[in-house]
């Protein structure tokens, strides 16, 4: 079948060894200030403070984040404000957090919030610079303003490792790449410059199959049809929307597509495709480790 | 009034020309170097040797016959509902079928995900037919009216639309499919949707050529037809139940086309189609060729973007212009104010005594909404500054924007004796919300005085397209609101385009959408408050004109009241109140609509009393809806429109059903 997980994941040292790594929150140093209370209204943001082992005092739709950036989990002390455009203010106020992180996508509550505590704004995904830095540039600034530069050093360090590790695994001659996430039966999210998985191929050293525009989160919404022709490996970022893979079954198009005749899609558990690091990270493992068994085969 | 009439052979000229422009682009599109038969082949018999035969076999050739079928279906609906209805603005999406099956599949989504499984154009049917089921239930007590269907088809929508955002506004990455859906997308990937809808397009095709001698005879009077042994309410039924069978079917195949079904009859007519039989014939043509052309223009001109550009919202995008090129030279039934609300109205012995009651309960609504509400230690009653600041600006900003829209509403409806208008029909608010969308979009980030900024001008620029094409016709009010048909479906479909997308950004567009009071603060509150207030007073002085009015303009001329003056200067008032209250609580709150409709059911009947009632409900419906919404789902909060339409529907249904 073309969606069944792939059930052996191909674990080597290096990488159980640096998910691992991550996984475990690195300990602050022991410091004389308290660590400051943080707000955060973007998920993105929020993933990063977990993979740098500092939890949020409270996050926007939680229920949310854990359905869709899955990992880390946030602790269950930590406070739901509420819709991520529109957080509670009366409880933002009664909690009394040190600081706000917000992205530019929040900006224009930002002089609402900053009654409430001082707001920063951290940018990703901005057009026309290179993602990976960025992501490098906004652990480093959470980890700055979470009052623990080492943490941020030390995950950008680990997960650089990590990539190295998964560059290692990765079978030589690689096609490039087409990555897609369906939205209904007809339609598919196509990854492309600018975004989350770009930039993991970037690091991995695997080219793109897909070279069309782009918006500024780094897809494009196309239809199936616009997929034939193109030549690379086809890979599947689930979740796919329930009753998708049944349509397929019958769908001319898809089946005419050269990947799913031979059986031979990769089919990948679903990442948050607007993160940062932790995001990056298990998309380059769950890539690199379909990637190798497939060569296996 | 007689509107200019073309020539009788027109429709075939318009249908040919319409046609060649298909059949070209269609050919531009095709791999003509390979010659005619190679093309032909790849439809009949194609061997699938290449991508390109594939694409062209499993998208292409299904693209163009979904779009052709779709298209003339809905312009069979669009016929058979204004025929029923007798109402020009009656089309498939206005009567709550669209929207009753997105929220279906939008429910389906998020609930019962195993049904999807099974098949989302059941689901899709399921629901059409249940809201159309509502409606017809609203209606039937007084024989299906046509202007009480309408009416109860707009509410319908209505309600079914707030709940649909409310889940969306919780749930947009789950439901980023259901959005192309609604969006109306034509891409193809197979032959099943076209088996699916072609022979139920046929068996409806059938039905209502079996329908149209009888259908013919409704033109005549209502006393009329029945005297001729006609049974008008069984035949309304049948009408309108094959409309939706129809709408539904294209509906759950392709999603929400907006415009063909109101497009196609209106230009059939105005190109000089008058008896039903050839009005029908041509509507089918040309909402297949409409769809098709539209399609086609554009696979041919945004062939690599970096957003889908869904068809459904591009007919409503392309459509609107040409509905307003229309607008003036549409034969309306003239002046009259149409079929009177009856039933709707009675009224109260002592309307004092409502209002004074009325202004006890604002009063106690203030009173709770100030000092009862949530903390994370639960429900608490507070008089903290601290606490009072985040609320009293939303307490204020609510009750003022529903006295702005509640008298807004009030005089529209007044004028324009139809009860489908209310300030956010005009297109006023849906002219901000555009300039407000595309604000959020270009903008990199944008702050509270752009979007301000560009929500004015937005508001003006809708008022400025208003009067330029009213000012010759004297602003009749069918005219002005059909006017503002069109502006709202291009506001429908920017806001479309903008959330299929998938963008992140989306979800602000929403929420701003849904009308919250969130983004007030104590200046902008106050500003609206003491707004509210001042307008309330100021336009006591217009009750005469509101009285005379609603009787004809024979009537006012006769009393002294200058038409074209008085309907523009009211214009221009419920502009400024619509735009002010959109600024701050969004497009969709409906309150303009009901808190009028809600005083004339309570009594107040003559104009000063219905001003003033409509304003004290205005509010009280506002300061409820913006407190119900912060604490039902505490710490997440429902923006107060879509309360406010749920509570104010809830309510309007119930009355309807009542009476």
């Amino acid at each position: 079948m073309l969606f069944k997980y792939l059930s052996a994941p191909l674990t080597t040292a290096v990488l159980g060894l640096s998910l691992i790594l991550v996984a475990v929150p690195v300990r602050a140093e022991p410091s004389s200030a308290p660590a400051p209370r943080i707000a955060t209204l973007d998920w993105t943001i929020a993933e990063t403070l977990m993979g740098l082992g500092i939890a949020p005092q409270a996050v926007a739709q939680i229920a949310a984040y854990h359905e869709w950036v899955g990992q880390p989990e946030l602790p269950v002390k930590v406070i739901d404000l509420g819709l991520r455009t529109q957080p509670n203010l009366e409880l933002l106020a009664e909690l009394q957090p040190d600081v706000i992180l917000i992205s530019p996508m929040f900006s224009n509550i930002a002089p609402r919030l900053s009654r409430i505590a001082e707001v920063e704004t951290l940018e990703l995904y901005t057009p026309g610079s290179n993602t990976w830095q960025q992501m490098i540039q906004l652990t480093l600034d959470t980890a700055t303003l979470a009052g623990n530069p080492q943490a941020g050093q030390h995950l950008v360090e680990r997960t650089e490792a990590a990539m190295v590790g998964c560059r290692e695994q990765l079978p030589s001659e690689t096609e490039p790449l087409l990555i897609i996430q369906f939205m209904d039966a007809r339609h598919v999210r196509v990854f492309g410059e600018n975004g989350l998985y770009h930039a993991v191929l970037d690091q991995l050293g695997l080219d793109n199959a897909w070279t069309g525009e782009t918006n500024s989160w780094g897809f494009s919404l196309v239809g199936l049809e616009d997929l034939l022709g193109i030549d690379g490996q086809l890979v599947v970022v689930e979740p796919s929307p329930l009753g998708v893979e049944k349509t397929l079954a019958d769908n001319g198009l898809w089946q005419a597509l050269p990947d799913v005749r031979d059986d031979s899609v990769l089919s990948l558990p679903p990442v948050w495709s607007f993160g940062a690091l932790p995001s990056a990270l298990r998309f380059a493992d769950a890539l690199t480790s379909a990637l190798a068994a497939k060569h296996d085969r | 009034m007689t509107a200019r009439t073309l020539p009788s052979p027109f429709p075939l000229a318009l249908c040919l020309l319409l046609g060649a422009v298909v059949v070209s682009l269609a050919w531009t599109a095709l791999p003509v170097e390979r010659g005619l038969l190679f093309n032909l082949q790849t439809l009949f018999s194609p061997v699938i040797s290449s991508p390109d035969v594939a694409v062209l076999y499993y998208s292409w050739w299904p693209r163009l016959s979904i779009s052709l079928l779709a298209g003339a279906g809905l312009g069979l609906a669009g016929v058979l509902m204004q025929q029923v209805l007798r109402n020009p603005l009656a089309a498939p999406t206005t009567l709550g079928v669209a929207s009753g099956a997105n929220l279906a599949l939008i429910a389906a989504t998020l609930f019962a995900p195993a049904l999807l499984v099974s098949g989302r154009e059941w689901v899709a049917l399921a629901g059409g037919a249940l809201t159309m089921g509502l409606v017809f239930m609203l209606a039937w007590s007084r024989g299906l009216a046509p202007m009480v269907v309408v009416l109860a088809g707009l509410v319908v929508n209505l309600f079914a639309g707030a709940l649909a955002m409310t889940l969306l506004l919780f749930n947009q990455e789950t439901l980023k499919g259901v959005l192309i859906w609604g969006a109306g997308s034509l891409t193809q990937s197979g032959w099943s949707d076209v088996a699916y809808l072609w022979p139920r397009l046929a068996i409806s095709a059938a039905l209502a050529w079996l329908l149209l001698r009888p259908l013919a005879v409704m033109d005549l009077d209502e006393s009329n037809a029945r005297s001729l042994g006609v049974s008008v309410r069984q035949l309304r039924l049948a009408g309108l139940g094959l409309a939706v069978f129809l709408t539904g079917c294209v509906v759950s195949v392709v999603g929400i086309i907006g415009f063909i079904g109101l497009a196609a009859p209106n230009i059939a007519r105005m190109a000089g189609a008058r008896r039903l039989g050839p009005r029908m014939f041509w509507s089918v043509i040309l909402g297949a060729l409409l769809l098709t052309t539209t399609d086609l223009m554009l696979q041919q001109f945004a062939s690599s973007p970096s957003t889908l550009l869904p068809t459904g919202a591009m007919t409503a995008a392309l459509g609107a212009p040409l509905l307003l090129w229309l607008i003036p030279r549409l034969k309306l039934s003239g002046n009259s104010p149409g079929v009177p609300a009856q039933g709707l109205v009675h009224r109260h012995a002592r309307p004092g005594r409502l209002a004074r009651t009325l202004s006890i309960m604002l009063l106690a609504a203030a009173v709770l909404a100030i000092f009862i509400g949530q903390t994370s230690q639960g429900w608490h009653w507070t008089a903290q500054w601290s606490v009072l600041e985040w609320r009293l600006p939303r307490l204020l900003a609510a009750a003022g924007s529903g006295i702005l829209l509640a008298i807004a509403g009030t005089i529209i409806q007044r004028i324009s004796g139809n009860p489908m208008a209310s300030p956010e029909l005009l297109g006023i608010s849906g002219g901000s919300a555009i300039a407000l969308m595309a604000v959020i979009f270009l903008l990199p980030a944008p702050g509270n005085l752009a979007l301000v900024s560009a929500g004015t001008l937005g508001a003006l620029g809708a008022l400025g397209v208003l009067v330029l094409l009213n000012r010759r016709s004297g602003y009749v009010p069918e005219r002005l609101l059909l006017t503002g048909v069109a502006i709202t479906a291009l506001f429908d479909a920017v806001r479309s385009v903008v959330l299929s997308g998938g963008d992140p950004r989306g979800q602000q567009v929403i929420a701003w959408l849904s009308g919250s009071t969130y983004y007030v603060d104590l200046q902008g509150g106050l500003l609206i408050a003491v707004l509210a207030v001042v307008m309330a007073v100021a336009t006591r002085p217009l009750a005469r004109w509101l009285d005379i009015l609603p009787l004809g303009p024979a009537t006012a001329s006769s009393l002294g009241i200058g038409l074209n003056r008085s309907r523009l200067f009211l214009l221009m008032l419920i502009a400024v109140l619509t735009a002010c209250a959109t600024l701050v609580i969004g497009p969709l709150s409906f309150v303009g609509l009901l808190a009028p409709h809600l005083a004339r059911l309570l009594g107040f009947g003559r104009a000063r009393e219905h001003l003033f009632g409509a304003a004290l409900i205005g509010a009280l419906l506002m300061i409820l809806a913006d407190w119900v919404g912060r604490q039902a789902l505490f710490p997440q909060e429902i923006p107060a429109g879509l309360v406010a339409s749920l509570i104010g529907g809830s309510y309007f249904m119930w009355s309807m059903r009542r009476r």
